[in-house]
């Protein structure tokens, strides 16, 4: 009886020990929760779940990928920025609710002083894309008639107030030019309504691999990064309009991650967004590539939130 | 002729057989399971499918997708539980048909439905992908509004009496529907500054929630001893446990003209299979020669949305294939798969590269047979399982409604929806409220707004106004479509009521 409770006590010990001896051996030693702010079967999760396969292989650790959506993403951000800063906990994140929602929306955290952006892995282009078979040739075609047709013009985004629907509202804007957002949900569908003749302009990542199929033509670009179909069109703000925020996917974590952990991530994901795996999912989503570490992509950040800052006060979108 | 043979060599081997009855079979459970969706599945799945050969990994994701709208209608039909959202409709017809102990011969009439309307939509995807892509092409936010008025114009006659009650059911959908972001402006409305409610309430906590849940509530009450008995009774005649000929002949009507609704519904990117199986029920008793027997536990009220939610899952491909554009998330996951195995899908593939399609197609007609077989297993299966007691039963179907509802978004706030709406479901079970109505306006009145807000928005852009919609001749087609209908069921009244005035004499 004795010696059963004196194992017993034993094997007690060590198991609450255990996890502080490996505490011990540097990050990571034990299961790191990755929040994604969106729903099963996006962009946005399928990247979460690769990055976390991915990644967990080669830290050695397992990587759990919990979706929390809701609030325009802005909930599953917010549990990020109250986690223990401790790398245990981080998140994916995008755009949308962190360089252009906080501006018109009371977000559960501030994208500068509640969270830490580890790395991007993604930047993907926004093409201006009209049908092929329309009578715009150029962006200046598209303001010319928006000018002289006030409230004509139909156009549409994959996110309503997301970062393209902000910079091609200001480049109208900017032109005194006046145009009518039609809302649709989703990027497919917006393709959709231009194809069907329903609306005029489109700002969609999808405009690149549907002017490959011949179906649209680009006009210009609305993010920072030129865009491979048609090299030849203008980035918005080298055409002289106010923004054109950068579309990007990345991992952050709350605020205040030690320097170990970043550190560990950026040599983790450059391995990552090298691997046949992720190039594979890359291709197919028709991402580009574009990895930024701790440093850069804190930057980038930065840029764009004040931009957006500026541009949202300006153009006065709520 | 060559390149088929060659496409289908690739899909018709014994390897791609054996990877379609484990997505079908795994479909199926999954599909059972509330809160699990294939979708789901599948982008749990996608990470590995890059080292899956492109013959195993495709055709196990299509299995997959058929499995699991099967396997929902199960669920739908014995424990009032829709798996997935686009069973919520079987449920009307379903669960009192196994109520009555024929419990199998709902699951297999489904089963029989839900092969058909598969078949149907994967024939159509063979012979008139782009025809019918060019029509649900055609079709914009006026176009809708149509089709969503015509919707409603055959479901409204399945309110109930007193008709008070009904709208009353209605309107409660139409505010749980209106909770969230504008459909035009994307201003909150009815969130009252909570970010949980700003995406709306979500359709599977509230489905089950609504329907699932307040059954439990409902037999709660029911006495220690009638607990203590079998969940479900399973009566042991032959004809009760199997679709005779003359059934299945009395439905094949039906079946055709749901599938076909089905098919069109699910070739427009946006309306999806929950909303195509509600239309098809609305039509499928708006024609039957035996209406009062629809919400009892009509055949042709299992047949009518089982066919069409099927369909939906084959001609979603078809904006898919012919111009790259996803239908829904299922066709989104898929169009991933494809490419990440270097299969370009889009309207340059016919032309340049159509073994692969031909490979698709064969993968397709394969999982639909597949189906049918695994299918009698899970009939067979869930006859077996349900044999517990039902004190046992009530308690499982709550603890997998909120871990289902939980799993779908990782939040705790759902399950608390989960629990509201079985207890709204509840009350209004007992005062006689009427579930459909309800229903309806919470899955088309968000729709119908949205369209017809956007075909107001449009308006604005065009010097005729409103009137821009008459160009559009496939508006002009729906309309005369809508008023054909409105005009012979008033003329069928008219003639009906003729009909009966001598026995009111008498």
């Amino acid at each position: 009886m004795i010696r059963t409770l004196k194992t017993a006590a034993l094997v007690l010990t060590v198991a609450i020990l255990l996890p502080g001896l490996a505490n011990a051996a540097g990050y990571p030693n034990k299961t790191i929760t990755f929040i994604c702010p969106y729903s099963a079967g996006g962009g946005g999760d399928t990247s979460s779940r690769m990055i976390a396969k991915l990644a967990g292989d080669i830290m050695g650790v397992k990587i759990n990928v919990e979706n929390k959506t809701g609030g325009g993403a802005t909930i599953g951000i917010g549990a990020v920025s109250k986690a223990k800063p401790d790398g245990y906990t981080v998140g994916f994140v995008s755009t949308s609710p962190i360089t252009i929602r906080p501006h018109m929306m009371k977000a559960p955290y501030h994208p500068l002083n509640d969270l830490t952006y580890i790395s991007q892995f993604v930047a993907s282009n926004q093409p201006l894309v009209v049908k092929a078979d329309s009578p715009f040739k150029s962006l200046q075609d598209v303001i010319s008639y928006a000018k002289a047709n006030p409230g004509k013009l139909k156009w549409s985004t994959s996110v309503q107030r997301g970062g393209p629907h902000v910079a091609v509202e200001a480049m109208f804007k900017a032109d005194g030019a006046k145009a009518t957002f039609v809302p649709f949900k989703g990027g497919s569908k917006v393709l959709a309504a231009l194809l069907g003749g329903t609306i005029d302009v489109a700002m969609i990542s999808e405009g690149n691999k549907a002017t490959l199929d011949g179906q649209t033509r680009i006009l210009a670009e609305g993010t920072p990064m030129k865009n491979p179909v048609t090299p030849g069109a203008p980035i918005l703000t080298d055409a002289g309009y106010p923004i054109a925020p950068a579309i990007f996917f990345g991992i952050a974590g709350p605020a205040g991650l030690p320097k170990e952990v970043l550190d560990k991530w950026d040599e983790v994901m450059a391995k990552v967004v090298k691997s046949e795996e992720f190039k594979a999912l890359a291709a197919a989503r028709k991402w580009t590539l574009d990895f930024a570490g701790h440093a850069e992509f804190t930057k980038t950040v930065k840029r764009d939130y004040m931009a957006a800052k500026t541009t949202i006060a300006d153009i006065g979108m709520k | 002729m060559d390149l088929i043979l060659e496409g289908l060599s690739l899909s018709l081997t014994l390897e791609s057989l054996l990877a379609i009855s484990i997505g079908v079979a795994a479909g199926q459970i999954l599909g059972a399971i509330p809160g699990l969706t294939a979708s789901m599945a599948v982008a749990l799945l996608i990470p590995y499918s890059f080292y899956f050969s492109p013959w195993i990994g495709i055709p196990m994701l299509l299995g997959m997708f058929k499995g699991s709208f099967f396997g929902a209608s199960t669920t739908a039909i014995l424990i009032r539980t829709p798996g997935t959202p686009a069973a919520a409709a079987t449920v009307l017809d379903g669960y009192p048909l196994a109520q009555k102990g024929k419990g199998a011969k709902a699951m297999k009439m489904a089963l029989y439905s839900s092969v058909f309307g598969d078949t149907f939509s994967d024939i159509c995807l063979i012979f008139f992908a782009s025809l019918l892509a060019l029509v649900a092409l055609s079709f914009g936010p006026a176009e809708y509004t149509v089709l969503i008025v015509l919707a409603l114009g055959s479901l409204g006659m399945l309110s109930s009496r007193p008709a008070w009650k009904g709208v009353v059911a209605m309107l409660m959908g139409v505010t749980i529907g209106m909770i969230g972001l504008d459909p035009i402006t994307a201003t909150e409305r009815l969130t009252f500054g909570n970010p949980e409610l700003e995406e709306g309430i979500g359709l599977i906590p509230m489905l089950i929630g609504f329907l699932a849940v307040s059954e439990v509530f409902r037999q709660m009450d029911d006495s220690t001893d009638e607990l203590s008995g079998r969940a479900i009774n399973f009566s042991s005649k032959r004809e009760d446990n199997r679709v005779s000929w003359p059934e299945f002949r009395g439905c094949i009507p039906v079946l055709f003209r749901s599938s076909m609704l089905g098919t069109i519904i699910g070739a427009m990117p946006g309306l999806g299979a929950t909303v195509a199986a509600f239309i098809a029920y609305g039509e499928a008793r708006r024609t039957s020669k035996k209406p009062e027997e629809f919400g009892k536990g009509s055949l042709e009220g299992i047949a009518a949305p089982e066919a069409a939610n099927n369909a939906v899952s084959g001609s979603n491909l078809i904006p898919l294939l012919a111009f790259g554009i996803p239908g829904d998330i299922a066709a989104a996951l898929i169009l991933g798969a494809f490419m990440i195995q270097g299969i370009n899908v889009g309207p340059l593939a016919f032309s340049q590269n159509p073994v692969p399609l031909y490979a698709i197609y064969g993968a397709l007609i394969l999982a639909n047979l597949v189906n049918l077989a695994l299918g009698f297993g899970l009939v067979r299966v869930s006859r077996f399982v349900f044999k517990v007691p039902r004190r046992m039963l009530l308690a499982s179907v709550l603890i997998i409604a909120s871990a289902g509802s939980y799993a779908l978004r990782g939040s705790i706030f759902d399950i608390q929806l989960v629990f509201i709406f079985g207890v709204l479901g509840f009350i209004m079970m007992r005062y006689g409220f009427p579930t459909v109505p309800l229903l309806i306006g919470f899955i088309l009145m968000p729709l119908l707004e949205e369209n017809l807000r956007t075909v107001l928005l449009l308006a604005s852009t065009y010097d005729e106004g409103i009137l821009f919609v008459f160009k559009r001749p496939a508006f002009l087609a729906m309309t005369a479509l809508l008023i054909s209908i409105a005009s012979y069921i008033g003329w069928r009244r008219r003639r009906h009521r003729r009909a009966e005035l001598p026995t009111t004499d008498s």
